[in-house]
């Protein structure tokens, strides 16, 4: 159906097998943007109004900020979201963890106005990737965020905490405990405690555990939240908790299931294999989701956000996320 | 006479039937006519919007030709830009009719909007008729010096093009030079598509030595590189990747001047930097500058790692490039390579082998537990590398060793049967490499024996059982019992190994071990098959029966140390590989030479080239592009091609 904008949008990004641009806001500026209104103009009234606009080609030396953009409150607001990917072992002991984050920002200001931004803790960022906007130089220098930003939605910076500028803290503590039954049925039992959150409640916690192929007869019991179990593909427990207060703690999940022992096993080993064939048979991981608001685990924080060029009063936002990124917990 | 009825009429019907087809076709491509020829702008537009639906979905519609053409002319941007494709789809098949359209590119070169006038210029270099070109060489002079950058870019992309149909049109009319010229122009897209160009037209005519990036050029490049488009940057580097820096002071400034585009989002631009800074490491010479280098580039690298896993995948192959030729620069991050649950099992095999070629002596404690932990996943194959490298670790590292022969053990108590098999015939060389140290291990070991099945874990057993015949109270009978199924053993290596280990065993213990040394030797050399067994066997009895010390400083004798190394590239492979990182040589690790060919010559001779692929760390796809027109013209005689832009 939008075809033609594709077509237009592939002859402008690349040309004879080289990329040449893929910048959206330039993109944006060759290639018209299909809207519902567009098209229902065009077909009630048989004008196509699209056809009257020439687009502007913009090769000026802001090219992500076109000239003349007016808006009536002048706003600008800062997301910093932190990711952490951390594996945790069974005894809730980390066995891997790395934070890194995003600072993306939405802007409405008028005009060109340049802005600074300087973060409390910027040495701790041992590798940040920014968006060609951002004057590499005063980086380098200062330590400090020089821009003229694109108009709406963008992401500012991509930043990597160093390994060693923060201490390991998990917003969440999880613990696991694998056994078997007499009637060799296995048993795995999570609890989640509230660890170091500053003193926030995490939200949106989602426990997912997806168990072996041949698992059947799951019984799952939770102490504290929902629970569902699904099988689409393989059999998998999902566990959700709306909140868990900075002090709360005694949320616990149960799951009871057996395993069929496989017909591929039994023809690969001609002998009597002891009744339980292995450990492969078993849930090996589950895969953690969690929200934190109003918190930075590496406090990394705005310091200041000045502008300057442009004397208008300017309306400032700041908010921390901390989010799971891939976090697993280990059985 | 009623069979040949049938068969006449059957063809009848099919030839009905082709002609109702082709007429059914012939309908909707009438109708596409008329409609294309109507009265009312909104149907043409229409029409047009659905000749090139049509085409993009495979239908033949090169019939409409002319009535496309016809509305070449027409205010409508869109429009146009659909017509423009409709004619380079269709130029090699009707080039003769393609001269009509010239005369609308040529005024569309000097329209008002430069939008239009890029388009035209565009349009006409992806035309590839010879006709066509001599006419192009007047707009395209022009726009090379238009006043619009937007337009001089595309005008400079053009002239690769005709360079690629025609290097004598290119170079007569001064194109060339004109290009070399935009590489001080003062827009940074005009140089980076220079740049481009000269780079591509470089690869067309490796001989002509058209263009050599020479001193001068360089600080435009390099204040140019901050300004560019991300595609842009790439070129630059590459460019100054090529170039040979004259003197040790050039060299260090350019790679301070460069380290900034490490960090950048791209993740292209982040390996043909590092890619840059390996090359010129041969001209710079101050230890602390080079070691300032290798530092900066290991957090850069390491962001790749959370990308994506195509991402991962590219930039986990082209570490291991860089390994080899910094062993020790990523010790201390050994815990960012760990194996996630559910990465895709080609970015756990990668991490796998990195894991290994990265660990020091201090991080073997926590690299061991991991590996025992992906000893119990479900993938049979990576679970065989992780055990492999549990033994690869405690080769390496004698401090190790205990702890991995304990793991080891462990494992095996899984009774996990392909489990089973890796951890025995691991257990064999590090039993190797370690000579008798870990005989307490072997009666445990013993006790499995029913587990093992596969030929190699069989012959690795039997191995040990000759070893370490001394610490195990049941030899005899272990050894009778696989004796027993000697000749319907049809592996040969367990067959050796049966002999060696049954002489092993009778040197060590005569008594116990005659009946059975006897046995051995005699069905191997009266019943088994194999020629190569039987002559061992022979030997061992003639040795035995004649001078049974002879016979024991050639059985008993110590082997030489056994050594389990990751594969590594010769150093020239790994020169060359290093001149082409970031590109998907690096990522298959074989010369772009070997799989790259110029379409002139398509009897196969390959030719040096890279083949870009941009992973692009925001959009998070790949694009695999050849410079060098390699993909318009190797399309030919196939209708579905789509787009040839």
């Amino acid at each position: 159906e939008n075809f033609t904008t594709v077509y237009q949008l592939l002859s402008e990004m690349v040309d004879s097998g080289s990329a040449v641009t893929t910048d959206t806001s330039v993109l944006r500026g060759l290639v018209p943007v299909p809207s519902l209104v567009d098209r229902v103009i065009e077909n009630v009234s048989g004008i196509g109004i699209r056809s009257e606009k020439r687009p502007d080609v913009n090769t000026s030396s802001t090219p992500w900020r076109s000239q003349g953009i007016r808006h009536a409150n002048n706003e600008f607001f800062v997301d910093i979201v932190e990711r952490i990917d951390a594996i945790v072992g069974a005894d809730g002991s980390v066995v891997s963890y790395d934070v890194s984050g995003d600072i993306s920002c939405k802007s409405r200001l008028t005009g060109m106005p340049e802005l600074l931004l300087v973060l409390n803790r910027a040495e701790a960022m041992d590798d940040v990737a920014f968006h060609p906007c951002v004057r590499a130089n005063k980086w380098q220098a200062e330590r400090v965020i020089g821009f003229v930003p694109p108009d709406g939605q963008f992401k500012l910076a991509s930043f990597h905490v160093a390994t060693d500028a923060a201490p390991r803290l998990l917003p969440l503590h999880l613990h696991a405990t694998v056994s078997r039954q007499q009637d060799q049925s296995h048993i795995i039992e999570i609890a989640a405690d509230a660890g170091q959150s500053g003193k926030r409640p995490v939200e949106k916690i989602q426990v997912r555990v997806p168990l072996p192929a041949q698992a059947y007869n799951i019984r799952v019991q939770c102490k504290a939240g929902t629970h569902t179990v699904s099988n689409v593909r393989s059999p998998q427990v999902e566990w959700s908790l709306k909140s868990l207060g900075p002090t709360e703690r005694g949320a616990r999940l149960t799951i009871q299931y057996l395993v069929r022992a496989s017909s591929a096993t039994a023809a690969s080993a001609p002998q009597v294999l002891s009744p339980s064939p292995g450990s492969n048979q078993s849930a090996l991981a589950a895969f953690v989701d969690f929200e934190v608001a109003g918190y930075s685990v590496s406090s990394i924080k705005v310091d200041s956000l000045k502008m300057l060029v442009e004397s208008y009063k300017l309306f400032k936002g700041v908010r921390y996320v901390t989010k799971a990124g891939s976090f697993q917990l280990r059985f | 006479m009623m069979n040949a009825a049938i068969q006449t009429n059957f063809a009848r019907l099919q030839i009905v039937k082709q002609k109702v087809l082709a007429a059914l076709r012939k309908g909707e491509n009438y109708e596409l006519k008329t409609e294309l020829n109507s009265e009312y702008k909104e149907r043409r537009k229409e029409a047009v919007r659905r000749v090139i639906a049509n085409m993009t979905v495979g239908k033949d519609v090169s019939g409409l030709f002319t009535d496309v053409l016809k509305n070449m002319h027409t205010d409508d941007l869109e429009i146009k830009k659909l017509i423009y494709l409709y004619l380079i789809n269709y130029a090699k098949t009707q080039p003769d009719l393609v001269i009509l359209a010239v005369n609308t590119f040529v005024k569309d070169a000097e329209d008002t909007n430069p939008l239009i006038r890029a388009l035209a210029i565009r349009t006409m270099g992806c035309l590839h008729v010879q006709e066509v070109l001599d006419h192009l060489t007047d707009p395209l002079r022009k726009c090379l010096k238009d006043p619009s950058p937007y337009v001089r870019k595309t005008a400079v992309m053009c002239v690769a093009k005709v360079y690629n149909l025609s290097p004598a049109v290119a170079e007569e009319n001064g194109f060339v030079e004109d290009v070399r010229k935009a590489l001080s122009d003062a827009n940074p897209m005009v140089i980076s598509n220079a740049v481009t160009v000269l780079t591509e037209i470089n690869e067309i005519a490796p001989g002509q030595n058209v263009w050599r990036l020479d001193k001068s050029s360089v600080p435009v490049l390099l204040v140019a590189i901050n300004e560019c488009v991300e595609w842009g940057q790439i070129a630059i580097l590459e460019a100054l990747a090529d170039y040979t820096p004259q003197g040790e002071k050039e060299a260090e400034s350019i790679c301070e001047r460069l380290l900034p585009r490490l960090q950048h989002a791209n993740g292209s631009v982040v390996l043909t930097t590092v890619r840059l800074l390996l090359k010129y490491e041969k001209y710079v010479h101050r230890a602390d500058l080079l070691s300032q280098f290798t530092k900066k580039m290991v957090p850069p690298l390491i962001t790749l790692l959370s990308s994506e896993p195509e991402i991962q995948y590219v930039a986990l192959r082209n570490i291991n490039i860089i390994l080899q030729r910094h062993p020790k620069m990523l010790s201390k991050e050994i815990r960012v390579f760990f194996c996630k649950y559910n990465d895709p099992i080609y970015v756990k095999y990668e991490k796998l082998d990195v894991l290994v070629r990265i660990c020091s002596e201090r991080n073997t404690e926590p690299l061991l537990n991991e590996l025992k932990e992906y000893a119990r996943e479900v993938d049979v194959d990576f679970v065989h590398r992780a055990i492999q490298a549990i033994g690869r670790l405690a080769i390496r590292y004698e401090s190790s060793a205990e702890k991995a022969v304990k793991l080891l053990i462990e494992l095996l108590q899984l009774k996990v049967n392909n489990v089973v098999q890796d951890v025995v015939v691991v257990l064999r060389d590090v039993f190797r490499r370690y000579p008798q140290r870990f005989a307490d291990v072997v009666p445990t070991l013993c006790e499995h024996i029913d587990f093992v099945n596969e030929p190699d874990a069989k012959a690795a057993l039997i191995w040990i059982l000759g070893e370490y015949s001394e610490h195990i109270s049941n030899i005899s009978s272990l050894m009778g019992a696989s004796l027993e199924s000697f000749l319907e053993e049809e592996d040969e290596g367990v067959q050796l190994a049966l002999v060696n280990s049954a002489v092993k065993f009778f040197l060590k213990n005569p008594k116990q071990g005659q009946a059975l040394v006897l046995k051995a030797l005699q069905t191997a050399t009266e019943k088994c098959a194999n020629p190569d067994v039987r002559d061992r066997a022979y030997i061992y009895w003639r040795l035995l029966s004649a001078d049974p010390n002879a016979a024991r400083s050639v059985a008993l004798v110590e082997m030489p140390p056994v050594e389990l190394e990751s594969a590594s590239l010769s150093p020239a492979l790994l020169e060359e590989l290093i001149t082409e990182l970031g590109s998907v040589a690096s990522v298959l690790q074989k010369p772009a030479r070997l799989f790259v060919y110029k379409k002139a010559d398509k009897a196969g001779v390959p030719r040096d080239t890279d083949m870009e692929s941009a992973a692009g760390a925001e959009s998070g796809d790949s694009n695999v592009g050849v410079s060098g027109g390699g993909i318009d013209t190797s399309n030919e005689g196939e209708p579905e091609l789509l787009i040839s832009f």
